[in-house]
């Protein structure tokens, strides 16, 4: 906590670092002094709950240009969002909701439109359960850190399955999130969905985040499975198990019947004060079961 | 008609008071700033329940720019507040009984410092065990929260033989109603500044809903005559009964005396959360007996109310919760007992729709139950058992004889949505078999005032003042709900002045009359009332003057836009001429021309305390959709039927009714101040949902029902509350008829509403099958 010398609290003292690299320095030399910000809107809500103190220093990513905006490579579409990119540029993104219409709707979906224009997709990745985190699953992001030598790649899968308890990745810097968009096989039909469902219908914090793409094809049979589930203090994860299970068979009521049980069986979402797990298990379960519904429909 | 603005006509006015709020132009008194002005900060206790072995406030006191740290000992008068039974302390002295209790206090020159300097004040608390439920609070092991023990007041009503009744019942119904924790959520959080004069006296700029209450307890703890202290308390962020009782104002104002200099408060949201009022969660056990016709014959309730550390208005509450879950229906047989309890959870208090919201549910939820039972239209089990208009009150009391129950009813039954229910089409979407409709229905009368045997003053006054402005003087406040609107528009519409005239004087103990307060539905009536007595009079003393001045006799003259007219033999002209301006007829008295009125609230002749004697009657239909993959419930439309008597303003009485409704989405969905261990979890309106713009995506229709009986002279009944009470017991019943599951708890548990397993979706054609 940045303090006077009777301990009186004063704002902490900003750098606004130009490259990637003066940024991990800072970081470097104040340590746990220093902390990385990009719009601020979790940390603000850390200091006021007391989850964590107001640090000496805040190294301010903004005006580090390489983190702004989304860039295509045309070659395999693959899109490279600067970890500055914000949820409402991802809202709005015609590009966005063209190749990755999960995350257009996810952004959607995030707090309120004011936060969104601050808030950022490196700062929603960062704090292990943001609600973009199942859409992203969907599309096999990669993540890019600068970390002092000659950078590191990581998908996001990997680095969410240690990330809360090795925070090593603290002492790093995001650089982007690149996503590649599922390709369409001939003869074969997408479907995709994105579920957020709160304790109310906007501006809340999710119970069950559920993101939803398969493909079918002129037999009716699914392949290109990727399911995604999240909410609350869960880790989103991909349900291999189920997408396994569901590669190549047909989209009939008894695969639905099976994915039902089996998502109640496998997955494991965390309970808190105000919805227990069973209820999060059943909506996860029903979410998943009525987008195979439709798609057999 | 349904109430609109295209209906409403010229009657649609601009607010007075909506371009500044609007464009957040107004300055509301969290607002304001003195020069030289210190911050305030209040200590409270981290302990549900803790004795205080010591206070240590030398270090706190002696940091750079802090210029006092008070406790109990530096409270010179009586060191509790309460408006209707004294017993919360302002600064506790050795034991603190929940998290949002004060044990210090600071003013500093900056908030960072008044925060450290809370840090640096040592309490040292030996924590006590907790009584978190309000049964277990009424058993003999229970910790005694206070010296009379756990229980704050006891009411209850009996009739008949209870026994003999349910004896003969052919069927009965038994259940436990829940109701939450719910908060106001007023976007101004409590607050105030506080300036001590170089004549000795204080001015408290802090919004509530009734000064002169305000003034009389501030001249009590602070042990100086009322006539020391001025309270300025409008316009105010909202209120709905949450700032009806002190909050910050006994800080600010021992602070601002000790310091001599002007002190702010202002609570942040998690402070408004931990220490403010809440409406009284309520366990409500009923069970009702019928016979097989469908007649009540006996009605048995018990009430437990968690009413939280200390008393403010719990009992009170209470007693309106025992009267309105009697309600609108005859009964043979009646026994209702209510216990408003003591616990460590967080104050409860007063809240919009004053324990009526809790009753209402219960009650409604009875005669759906009941009529399933009986095999019966759930309507038509209410309509065979309610009150006839000349039938006594809940209480047998006399109550002012109105045909409000059965015009809300015949209005409610013949509403487009209400038809919609005997229309067969589907109640599930195809594409989306989860998606389930359904149409419910609920009742209530609801009283005004504060009823019989509290005292309930009121009154106003009217002055041409010496600038030629019609001056209309209240004891009443402005917290959101239109009441600036509502005064100027029965200035103008039943005296003929121009809104230009007017200046309408409100929240200011120096300058207006003791009016009552600004609650219980009352203050539209009381100005009517008011203006209803005042109009002969200030006709007598303004227009005789005009009539010296103009040597015409008095019976001749009338007020219009802008100053005094001549009333002219029928047909009137198209432009009447304007006799004398009232600038001008100022001018030419010698002082302003006054006419006051003092009265109070129209009470029952009975001796049940808190038995009312006018209602409003409201029946309301709703429509909800509910997801069987999620259990979220949308509410898709309302109608409500509210016989109120004449509309005073269109604009104001929908504000009213939609904004009642909207609190009551949130009692029936989303909000709850869940406490655990005497801790609140919803420490934040991240977790404390309030609904957003997304929940009121339905269509709300509004019938106001104006009609009265011809010598019916108590004219527009209260509004403020109504809305809000009957909507969460219809969408409860919406809900039943969507998927067939009963509600006994708010806010509802979305995991009851699940499909018990995805089959039966799974027989709507998939394909391949």
């Amino acid at each position: 906590m940045a303090a006077n010398a009777q301990g009186v609290a004063e704002a902490p003292f900003v750098w606004h670092p130009a490259t990637a690299e003066e940024a991990w320095q800072l970081k470097a030399t104040l340590g746990a002094e220093g902390v990385f910000t990009a719009g601020g809107t979790l940390l603000r809500t850390q200091w006021e709950s007391g989850l964590a103190a107001m640090p000496n220093h805040l190294i301010d990513i903004g005006a580090i240009q390489e983190l702004h905006g989304p860039r295509t490579d045309s070659e395999i579409g693959t899109v490279c969002f600067g970890a500055m990119t914000t949820l409402s540029e991802i809202r709005t993104s015609p590009l966005v909701n063209a190749s990755f219409p999960l995350l257009t709707e996810a952004a959607r979906s995030i707090a309120a439109p004011s936060i969104r224009n601050l808030a950022t997709i490196g700062g929603n990745v960062l704090s292990i359960v943001g609600d973009s985190i199942p859409a992203l699953l969907v599309y096999d992001p990669v993540l890019h850190w600068h970390d002092g030598s000659s950078g590191l790649e990581e998908s996001l899968s990997e680095w969410l399955s240690t990330a809360a308890v090795h925070p090593v990745w603290k002492e790093r810097l995001l650089l982007s999130v690149a996503l590649t968009p599922p390709t369409l096989n001939s003869n074969t039909k997408r479907f995709v969905a994105y579920h957020k469902v709160g304790r109310r219908d906007a501006f809340t914090p999710s119970v069950v985040t559920a993101a939803f793409s398969i493909q079918l094809d002129s037999d009716n049979r699914l392949g290109d499975v990727r399911l995604a589930l999240g909410g609350g203090q869960t880790i989103p994860h991909r349900l291999e198990t189920v997408e396994q299970f569901l590669t190549g068979k047909p989209a009939d009521k008894k695969t639905i019947t099976e994915v039902y049980s089996m998502i109640l069986e496998h997955y494991e979402p965390k309970g808190d004060a105000f919805v227990p797990v069973s209820y999060r298990k059943k909506a996860a379960a029903n979410l998943i079961a009525s987008e195979l519904w439709k798609a057999a429909k | 008609m349904l109430l609109n603005k295209k209906g409403s006509g010229a009657r649609w006015r601009v607010r007075p008071d909506g371009p500044d709020k609007v464009t957040g132009k107004l300055a509301y008194l969290t607002d304001m700033t003195a020069p030289d002005m210190l911050i305030g900060r209040v200590l409270r206790s981290p302990h549900a329940h803790a004795r205080i072995t010591a206070i240590r406030t030398e270090h706190a006191a002696a940091l750079d720019g802090v210029h006092a740290v008070i406790t109990h000992k530096d409270v010179p008068g009586l060191n509790r507040f309460g408006i209707a039974h004294p017993d919360q302390p302002v600064l506790c002295e050795d034991r603190v009984r929940y998290v949002g209790d004060a044990v210090a206090a600071v003013a500093a020159d900056t908030l960072e410092i008044a925060e450290h300097a809370l840090r640096l004040i040592e309490v040292d608390y030996e924590p006590l065990p907790i009584v978190e439920d309000a049964e277990y609070a009424l058993t003999d092991e229970a910790p005694q929260l206070h010296p009379q023990g756990n229980l704050l007041h006891r009411n209850g009503f009996q009739r008949g033989d209870i026994a003999a009744g349910f004896d003969s019942c052919a069927h009965v119904v038994e259940e436990t109603y829940y109701t939450p924790r719910q908060m106001h959520t007023y976007m101004e959080t409590e607050g105030g500044l506080f300036i001590p004069g170089e004549d000795g006296r204080l001015t408290v700029y802090s919004p509530t809903q009734h000064g002169f209450m305000d003034r009389m307890q501030l001249a009590r703890i602070l042990a100086i005559p009322q006539s020391e202290i001025r309270i300025v308390s409008s316009p105010i962020g909202g209120s709905f009964g949450g700032k009806d009782e002190l909050n910050v104002q006994p800080y600010g104002a021992l602070l601002a005396r000790i310091t001599k200099r002007p002190v702010k408060l202002h609570n942040s949201r998690w402070e408004s959360v931990r220490a403010g009022l809440k409406r009284h969660p309520m366990k409500i056990t009923m069970k009702t007996g019928v016979d097989d016709s469908g007649r009540l014959i006996a009605h048995q309730v018990r009430i437990i109310a968690d009413t939280g550390p200390y008393a403010t208005l719990g009992a009170e509450v209470l007693n309106f919760a025992v009267e309105h879950v009697i309600g609108p229906y005859r009964y043979e047989h009646l026994d209702v007992e209510g216990f408003s309890v003591y616990t460590n959870n967080g104050m409860s208090g007063e809240f919009r729709g004053f324990g009526g919201n809790q009753a209402i549910f219960a009650l409604e939820g009875q005669f759906d139950r009941l009529a399933e039972k009986l095999g019966m239209d759930p309507w038509e089990l209410r309509l065979r058992n309610m009150r006839r208009s000349d039938d006594p009150g809940p209480f047998d009391q006399p109550i002012a004889l109105t045909e409000g129950a059965k015009q809300v009813s015949a209005a409610m039954t013949s509403s487009p949505l209400w038809q919609e229910r005997s229309n067969p089409a589907a109640k599930a979407a195809q594409d989306e078999p989860w998606i389930r409709t359904g149409i419910g229905a609920a009742f209530t009368m609801h009283g005004a005032g504060l009823g019989f045997g509290i005292p309930d003053p009121a009154g106003g006054r009217l002055t041409l003042a010496a600038d030629g402005k019609i001056e209309a003087v209240f004891g009443y406040e402005e917290f959101g709900q239109g009441l600036i609107a509502s005064l100027e528009q029965m200035l103008i519409e039943q005296f003929g002045f121009a809104s230009g005239d007017i200046r309408i004087v409100i929240g200011d103990t120096d300058i207006v009359p003791e009016s009552g307060s600004t609650t219980a539905s009352r203050a539209t009536s009381m100005m009517w009332k008011s203006l209803q007595n005042l109009r002969p009079l200030f006709e007598d003393a303004v227009l005789g003057k005009a009539a010296d001045i103009l040597q015409l006799p008095a019976s001749r003259l009338r007020f219009g836009e802008g100053g005094v007219y001549a009333i002219e033999a029928s047909p009137e002209p198209d432009n009447p001429k304007c006799l004398m301006t009232y600038p001008a007829l100022a001018a030419a008295c010698w002082e302003p021309v006054t006419s006051s009125t003092q009265f109070h609230f129209p009470t029952s002749d009975t001796q049940k305390v808190g038995a009312h004697f006018l209602y409003t009657y409201s029946a309301v239909a709703v429509k909800v959709e509910v997801n069987q993959l999620t259990g979220r419930v949308r509410v898709l439309h309302q109608y409500h039927a509210v016989a109120a008597g004449p509309v005073i303003n269109p604009q104001g009485f929908l504000g009213q009714i939609e904004g009642g409704s909207s609190m009551a989405i949130g009692f029936a969905l989303t909000e709850d101040a869940v406490m655990s261990g005497g801790q609140y979890l919803t420490k934040n309106l991240d977790t404390y949902l309030v609904p957003t713009i997304a929940e009121h995506r339905g269509t709300i229709d509004v019938q106001p029902i104006e009609e009265l009986p011809e010598e019916d002279n108590y004219g527009p009944r209260g509004i403020g509350e109504v809305g809000s009470v009957t909507l969460a017991p219809a969408i409860a019943a919406a809900i039943y008829d969507a998927v067939g599951v009963r509600v006994t708890k708010l806010p509802i548990d979305s995991e009851l509403l699940l499909a018990q397993s995805f089959d039966s979706f799974l027989d709507k054609a998939v394909s391949g099958e």
